[in-house]
């Protein structure tokens, strides 16, 4: 058996998401591990898809980023994805002519098809990193497609040696959907960069940038702009938070297929005026706005993990999250932050204004999030954990 | 997405032709300049009517999900770096 501790692991991380492709919480997620874990010795080819402006090959902090240009295509998503699958593959198979693979790693069901073929023919165990699940995220399976991908992820549990969730709520989910035994699933938490939010910024100047006025209070949203984000329900909840902090501005980042809808309900409120759309933004600029907001809100109804929250509790801003999934396990209510009821107006806007009503509350809030980031969700402690989930899987093999 | 429409918690949300439209520029490839196409070949490759196709990519345009650069006077279709990401937040 090959002691791993004195023998740095080549790891194949498939992700169809890294950044500057960013759309969820996958690609932060596959870089913080990735550089993590080249960190501590361990080499890491990310096998990802291309985005415009981004190269095909670069080295960033270690972290070998090989990315895939899609030659074919067709109007089917999901045929989309088999097509990409291959090219992934086929980008695999080059690189595994100069570099001897250890393990592959893989981030939800988009990759399963490379990585399991991956798996196959290098004959190295397959670890999979199950983010979410289409049940979870439409709340059933309700069309040929949704039962195609459920299908594709429970075969994503079955070849896989291990497989890894981000929180408790989310292991319960895949134990009962995917009747997967408790000892093959590992809870491994998301993690963030915490020293990002070391910087100062001139408030003012970040609202002015928006359109805000200065003494405004912002109470910010980011997220996808899809159903199980809630936004609906922190649209709603704004009259409520608005009568009682008139200076209150409810800030939207993010996009989606829901934005029109999202759009049409805030435009149709009399509290229109009080409600700002920004679509994508920058690391930077979401940065430099997180540190001058007043309150983040998290109105999830579905929510694995929710990395979002712990990119307020980094950034020093009192986060209002719903009491559903990964986030009830993130959030201490009323000690960490303030768990709401999820899809109800009117505890979002209790907690927003809350923590709009007292300052030290807030404060208070603030600090005890801080030192909850430093001590659990550091990168370092997650690369830990995710290499002995890698040495698990070697066994036997 | 995937159907044009969505069920969630039992019932539909809505999803406009043109985001559905815009996956399907997505998923057959129009994601840099150099993949761009004409209206025509868009029509032909997503089954589209030419009418149906430049009324979408029309309301695409205005809301900087498609971008267009026009080689020896013909307009030729792709989708900007915005326009991916709200496409592939449908699946993430």
């Amino acid at each position: 058996m090959v002691d791993w501790a004195d023998n740095p692991m080549n790891i194949c991380m498939i992700t169809w998401e890294y950044p500057p492709r960013i759309v969820g919480g996958i690609a932060r997620h596959c870089e913080g591990l990735a550089k993590a874990l080249v960190k501590i010795g361990h080499p890491v080819h990310v096998i990802t898809l291309d985005f415009p402006g981004a190269l095909q090959y670069e080295e960033v902090e270690g972290v070998k980023i090989h990315r895939t240009s899609v030659e074919l295509g067709h109007p089917s998503f999901i045929a989309w994805v088999f097509i990409f699958n291959h090219f992934m593959e086929k980008k695999v198979a080059m690189l595994s002519k100069d570099v001897k693979f250890d393990i592959v790693h893989i981030h939800d069901w988009l990759v399963a098809f490379s990585g399991i073929a991956t798996k196959h023919y290098l004959k190295i165990p397959l670890v999979l990193t199950l983010h979410s699940t289409e049940f979870g995220r439409a709340f059933s399976l309700n069309n040929p497609d949704s039962y195609l991908i459920d299908g594709i992820e429970w075969w994503a549990t079955y070849e896989s040696k291990r497989v890894i969730v981000t929180s408790n709520s989310m292991k319960h989910e895949v134990e009962e959907h995917f009747h997967l035994p408790q000892s093959k699933i590992d809870v491994i938490p998301n993690a963030i960069d915490a020293s990002k939010y070391n910087v100062k910024v001139d408030r003012e100047a970040v609202k002015r940038r928006y359109g805000i006025a200065p003494d405004d209070r912002v109470v910010l949203f980011v997220g996808r702009l899809v159903p199980q984000k809630g936004v609906e329900h922190l649209i709603k909840a704004t009259s409520k938070i608005v009568s009682n902090h008139p200076n209150t501005r409810i800030v939207i980042v993010g996009d989606g297929w829901l934005k029109e809808h999202l759009w049409n309900l805030a435009v149709s409120s009399e509290y229109k005026h009080k409600i700002l759309f920004l679509g994508f933004l920058s690391d930077q600029e979401l940065i430099e706005l997180t540190l001058s907001s007043d309150v983040l809100v998290v109105p999830s109804i579905y929510e694995p993990f929710g990395i979002v929250a712990l990119e307020g509790m980094a950034a020093g801003v009192p986060v209002v999250a719903s009491n559903v999934g990964g986030l009830a396990e993130i959030i201490e209510h009323d000690r960490t932050g303030v768990l709401v009821y999820a899809g109800d107006p009117n505890s979002i806007a209790w907690g927003v204004n809350r923590v709009l009503s007292d300052l030290n509350y807030a404060r208070w809030l603030v600090e005890n999030a801080k030192r909850k980031i430093r001590e659990i969700y550091s990168w370092d402690a997650v690369a830990k954990r995710t290499v002995e989930v890698y040495e698990k899987s070697c066994v036997g093999v | 997405m995937r159907r044009g429409v969505v069920m969630h918690r039992g019932r539909p949300m809505p999803i406009s032709d043109e985001v559905y439209f815009l996956c399907m520029l997505h998923n057959i490839g129009m994601t840099t300049p150099e993949k761009s196409l004409t209206i025509e070949e868009i029509s032909r490759w997503t089954a589209v009517e030419p009418s149906k196709a430049e009324e979408n990519l029309n309301k695409l345009l205005k809301a900087k999900y498609v971008d267009v650069r026009i080689i020896s006077g013909i307009k030729k279709y792709f989708i900007t770096s915005d326009g991916i990401r709200k496409v592939l937040s449908m699946y993430s």
